[in-house]
């Protein structure tokens, strides 16, 4: 069970601020989509709520834990934003079964986790005796998506998860992370520029725009796409 | 124009890097040095002009000085080493531009040649013409003599790249200048001096500004070019495809490390961060390579004083911490946000580290059997220094971990960046070396060679045994400081 909760929560560059959100709370079980413009703040957001930036300004609290003040939530967090995550000398396998052992799990269990992923794997990652370093973008897209999720986090962020992926990597992905959300009642918040998939999988869609959250949208029944295409201008 | 816009990005580069304003001490650091050798070659260039003529009266001293032509050049070859890196211009954003490879390659080999450093040696060499060539060859002379030299530090400057590019490929292609020099040295020792009695034809032919000398000179220096062009293209070739190492053999699992949990597994990871990476490999074997020297020179009368052993046996034990150390968490800046993601993982990353290089010292302990066993040093002083590192120098280097926020890059390529460290890096390692060297003497000035090295030993053993509580503050100081570090990975990366 994961809740998160926004207090004022701000982060400067200089003079422009990127983040400017003053409450906003994300229940237990939701799948939240962020969507905005390039700079809208998403990532900033994403990196403020896993403390891997300072705010300049108020906190974000996973289940009652101020982020920037314990590691705590760090047990049932997982997440990956971008390829600085990724310890590219390892090969997929090490690097699966490396993060396991960080959260408690023999190599068996990393191995029966890893099979719900075989269908996204697509045989382009197991058993290639390559280094991480070596694959192409999309595939070390699937290792960091994987890797966030191999230890069944009931929290779990995922920053623009669909870049580099193929369609059918695209659809697959889709699935599994309705099928987590539903066998697991984790919390999901992902970002995306594309707003099919976002509209897809997020019953809830928060429209970020300078840093503020200015709508957020329930989309009953792929509601939100006709308010999203208009706020894009997507004909 | 190219060549200038190529110049003017490196120059932007420099200034507008992130780290630019951090390494301002380095940077002033770098021009007092580059001062102060700069007037230390202009000192040996006078000295040599009055101290040739009184010491070789039958030979007029800019002989002496063109018979020692090769030494100044293999000195050079070496000096480069430190100071210079191999063509490291961002080549990739001009790759896809309406220049040809080719164009772009000779015009950064152009660039290296026309490298101010190639024409430090001119601040010994034009003083020492004056002194002695102006007498019988005028002005002309010094300039002909001094212009002879530049070409042949820019011959030497291919030279030093070739090898350079070859042994930053594979290791094994230090045999090349090894073989070079050695075979030189043998001609030169068994023959009858003919390499110096080359050099000083050359020379005088420089003096007297014969073109056909010039002409020599600038051949062998196109000729080494375009085997630095012909290497170079094949490696960019690879390294845009990946190709270097793409296909592994075999994968290391280190599974004996399994059993000791999380500190195991980063005990692991900090193996397989050594031996998968270029740059850490590469530090590594330069470790290597200096104890296994360092246990040598210990086998040699120039260190059997006191002082010359405790140098020797402290920087031994040293040295491979202090290389790869002063880098601590730089290489993790590639990927610290994954990290930093996973609870204390930082806490078992510096703990796993701190295992490993102790266990490192094993290997110049084991080396220097023979040296205790011949009498040379005692079993209580390689001890008491081996402690002493894995305890007082250790706990000096560690800090680090809390103030270095510059990513190191894990594998330099011909395409790539390449970072230089900062001042404060510098200082730690001067301080992780220089204040044992102090401590241990004045400790065996005022109580005597075993009191010292038995107060050496319980201080060290003393930091040892309290290393979990050091690295936990370490730790607690690293995460109050966490946003700005990350910030300086990230920008620098």
């Amino acid at each position: 069970m994961a809740t998160i909760k926004i207090n004022n929560l701000q982060k400067d560059f200089g003079e422009k601020r990127a983040v400017d959100i003053d409450n906003y709370v994300i229940n237990n079980g939701d799948i939240l989509g962020l969507v905005g413009n390039n700079g809208a703040g998403k990532t900033t957001f994403f990196r403020l709520i896993l403390d891997l930036l300072q705010a300049s300004n108020g906190a974000a609290f996973i289940n009652d834990i101020d982020s920037s003040k314990s590691e705590e939530w760090k047990n049932f967090t997982g997440a990956f934003i971008d390829e600085g995550f990724l310890i590219d000398y390892l090969t997929p396998e090490e690097y699966f079964y490396f993060i396991g052992k960080m959260y408690g799990l023999k190599k068996e269990e990393v191995d029966e986790r890893l099979t719900t992923f075989e269908r996204f794997m697509n045989g382009e990652v197991i058993g290639q005796k390559k280094f991480i370093r070596n694959f192409s973008a999309g595939n070390k897209q699937k290792i960091g998506i994987i890797s966030a999720m191999i230890h069944n986090p009931e929290l779990l962020i995922l920053d623009e998860p669909f870049n580099f992926l193929d369609p059918s990597s695209q659809s697959i992905i889709k699935h599994i992370l309705k099928d987590y959300s539903q066998q697991t009642g984790a919390t999901i918040l992902i970002s995306s520029h594309n707003l099919n998939h976002t509209t897809d999988i997020c019953p809830r869609i928060a429209l970020l725009e300078d840093g503020k959250i200015i709508r957020d949208i329930d989309n009953v029944d792929n509601s939100a796409e006709k308010e999203l295409e208009a706020y894009f201008n997507v004909e | 124009m190219l060549l200038k816009e190529l110049r003017k990005h490196t120059k932007l580069a420099a200034k507008r890097h992130p780290m630019f304003e951090k390494n301002k001490f380095g940077k002033f650091y770098i021009y007092f040095m580059m001062l102060f050798w700069a007037g230390y070659f202009i000192f040996f260039g006078i000295i040599f002009g009055f101290g040739f003529a009184d010491m070789f009266p039958t030979m007029e001293p800019y002989h002496i000085m063109n018979k020692g032509l090769f030494i100044i050049l293999a000195i050079d070859f070496l000096f480069r080493f430190a100071f210079q890196k191999t063509p490291t211009q961002e080549i990739k954003p001009y790759l896809l531009l309406p220049i040809k490879k080719n164009k772009l390659l000779n015009i950064l080999l152009l660039k290296s040649a026309t490298n101010s450093y190639n024409a430090f040696w001119l601040f010994m060499i034009v003083p020492f013409a004056f002194i002695t060539v102006t007498k019988y060859f005028g002005i002309t002379g010094v300039i002909t003599y001094s212009l002879g030299f530049y070409l042949l530090m820019i011959l030497n400057n291919y030279w030093y790249q070739m090898c350079r590019t070859l042994i930053n490929e594979k290791t094994y292609f230090v045999i090349i200048p090894i073989v070079f020099y050695g075979l030189l040295l043998t001609l030169e020792l068994t023959l009858g001096n003919p390499v110096s009695k080359f050099t000083m034809e050359v020379g005088e032919l420089f003096i007297k500004g014969n073109l056909l000398s010039f002409l020599g000179v600038l051949i062998g220096a196109a000729g080494l070019g375009w085997i630095n062009r012909t290497i170079m293209i094949r490696n960019l070739y690879a390294e845009l495809a990946k190709t270097n190492d793409t296909k592994i053999k075999h994968v290391s699992e280190y599974k004996f490390l399994e059993q000791y949990g999380e500190v195991g597994e980063y005990f692991r990871l900090e193996l397989k961060l050594l031996f998968r990476n270029k740059r850490s490999k590469s530090m590594f074997r330069m470790g290597c390579f200096l104890i296994i020297m360092l246990t040598g020179m210990l086998f040699t009368p120039s260190y059997e004083g006191p002082l010359g052993k405790s140098f020797v046996g402290i920087y031994n034990f040293a040295i491979l911490g202090i290389l790869m150390l002063t880098q601590i968490m730089s290489f993790e800046g590639n990927y610290l946000d994954g990290l930093m993601s996973r609870k204390e993982s930082i806490y078992n990353l510096l703990r796993a580290k701190y295992y490993f290089y102790s266990f490192a010292v094993i290997v110049p302990f084991i080396l220097m059997i023979p040296v205790i066993i011949m009498g040379k040093i005692t079993l209580l002083m390689a001890i008491s220094y081996c402690f002493f590192t894995t305890g007082f120098i250790y706990f000096i280097i560690f800090q680090l971990a809390v103030y270095n926020n510059k990513t190191t890059p894990l594998n330099e390529s011909l395409i790539g960046r390449q970072s230089t460290g900062t001042g404060f890096q510098s200082l730690i390692s001067l301080m992780s070396f220089g204040v044992p060297m102090l401590v241990i003497n004045l400790l065996r000035i005022a109580f005597g060679e075993i009191i010292s090295q038995l107060i050496f030993l319980a201080i060290g053993l003393a930091l040892t045994f309290t290393s979990n509580y050091w690295i936990k503050n370490i730790y607690k100081r690293f995460m109050k400081r966490r946003y700005k570090n990350m910030e300086g990975f990230r920008d620098s990366k």
